[in-house]
């Protein structure tokens, strides 16, 4: 092994924040406790990281194509999950989902007249199982309280600029029960399979910040801020 | 007095391949709003622990659904389970809540769920 670039020791990482030590200081406490064991968090910890909102996304697109399975859908999003291989129930490794993951999924139906969105101003509630992890703009103060006051405001900053008639319905997912965004089909879609109306459908169409559009598959790029204290390595 | 012998795996006991709020189911007994119903959300005490925001206080909303039977969540940060209610789902105007949202969006709405004791007929 060659000694020629020597690196001082440096964290691994730029900077660790006041609530990872938080989430650190109770899950090491839950474990002596003997709520969970180490392994458990471990293969839990796997489990979410294997999650993202392609589940979802199949929803809408096989939502838009049967009448029957929209139908389902808005009436029992838990059951309809099971079409495109979520199981809130059974195949979370606790069965049972997790206090922050209750099994209760609603899909929210926008209509050309009422636009949806979600938000959980309490906390960062979130359809993990059916959308993975969510983004970190989802759990910032700054949306979470904004979104309820100045929910045309907000959208606004996503690009989204929507009608005085439209009716934005804001979700407050402080509860129980967490909820997708069904939006409205595009126009420009006519004789889509499933597969290419659900790379329309982004993870922000399913939080309800943005609208599907032919053409566009990715989520808008957000700033990404500095950290206040950063931590300097010195080469 | 507490409880002598507490079962810390008596939620998973519980809901494991049922769900929750689904392993609640039943036992809450009559819901006492119905869908369409005008309620005022209460504004009581919060000193410990509760998920029911401070925006909706006083306000009056419609009920869209009754979503599901659980403990409140003032109840469950406690463990205390053995009395889960009704929780309801709610459709605020924003000029209800916010006295000075713009009249020219009227339309625009807020729509959260709130537990049965926090709810009184408008």
């Amino acid at each position: 092994m060659s000694n020629d670039h020597h690196h001082p020791p440096a964290p691994m990482v730029e900077e660790v924040s006041d609530f990872e030590v938080l989430e650190m200081a109770v899950r090491e406490l839950a474990i002596e406790k003997g709520l969970f064991s180490a392994d458990d968090h471990r293969r839990w910890t796997e489990y979410v990281h294997t999650l993202g909102p392609l589940p979802a996304a199949r929803l809408v697109a096989k939502a838009w194509l049967d009448p029957e399975y929209k139908k389902l859908a808005v009436r029992d999003g838990v059951k309809a999950s099971l079409d495109v291989g979520v199981d809130w129930i059974n195949s979370p490794p606790t069965g049972f989902g997790t206090p922050s993951d209750y099994c209760n999924l609603r899909v929210l139906e926008d209509t050309p007249t009422v636009k949806h969105v979600v938000v959980c101003t309490l906390c960062s509630c979130y359809p993990r199982p059916i959308l993975g992890q969510s983004p970190e703009w989802y759990r910032t103060p700054n949306y979470r309280r904004r979104l309820v006051r100045w929910p045309r405001q907000v959208l606004a900053e996503f690009g989204l600029q929507l009608d005085p008639d439209i009716e934005i319905r804001v979700a407050d997912s402080n509860q129980k029960t967490r909820y997708i965004v069904l939006p409205v089909r595009p126009e420009g879609t006519d004789g889509w399979s499933e597969d290419q109306l659900a790379e329309i459908v982004t993870r922000d169409c399913l939080i309800g910040v943005a609208m599907p559009r032919p053409g566009i598959t990715a989520n808008a790029q957000r700033p990404v801020r500095p950290a206040v204290r950063p931590v300097h390595h010195d080469h | 007095m507490s409880k002598v012998e507490h079962d810390l795996t008596h939620h998973a006991k519980k809901a494991t391949g049922i769900g929750d709020p689904q392993c609640f189911r039943g036992e809450a007994g009559p819901a006492k709003f119905k869908v369409g119903d005008r309620v005022r959300v209460r504004n009581l005490p919060d000193l410990f622990y509760t998920r029911s925001q401070v925006y909706t206080r006083g306000a009056v909303g419609t009920v869209t659904e009754a979503v599901y039977e659980s403990p409140a969540a003032e109840d469950e940060a406690w463990d205390n389970t053995d009395k889960p209610e009704w929780f309801y789902s709610i459709v605020f105007r924003q000029k209800e809540l916010w006295p000075d949202y713009p009249d020219l969006y009227a339309n625009d709405t807020v729509e959260t769920e709130l537990s049965e004791r926090w709810l009184e007929p408008a």
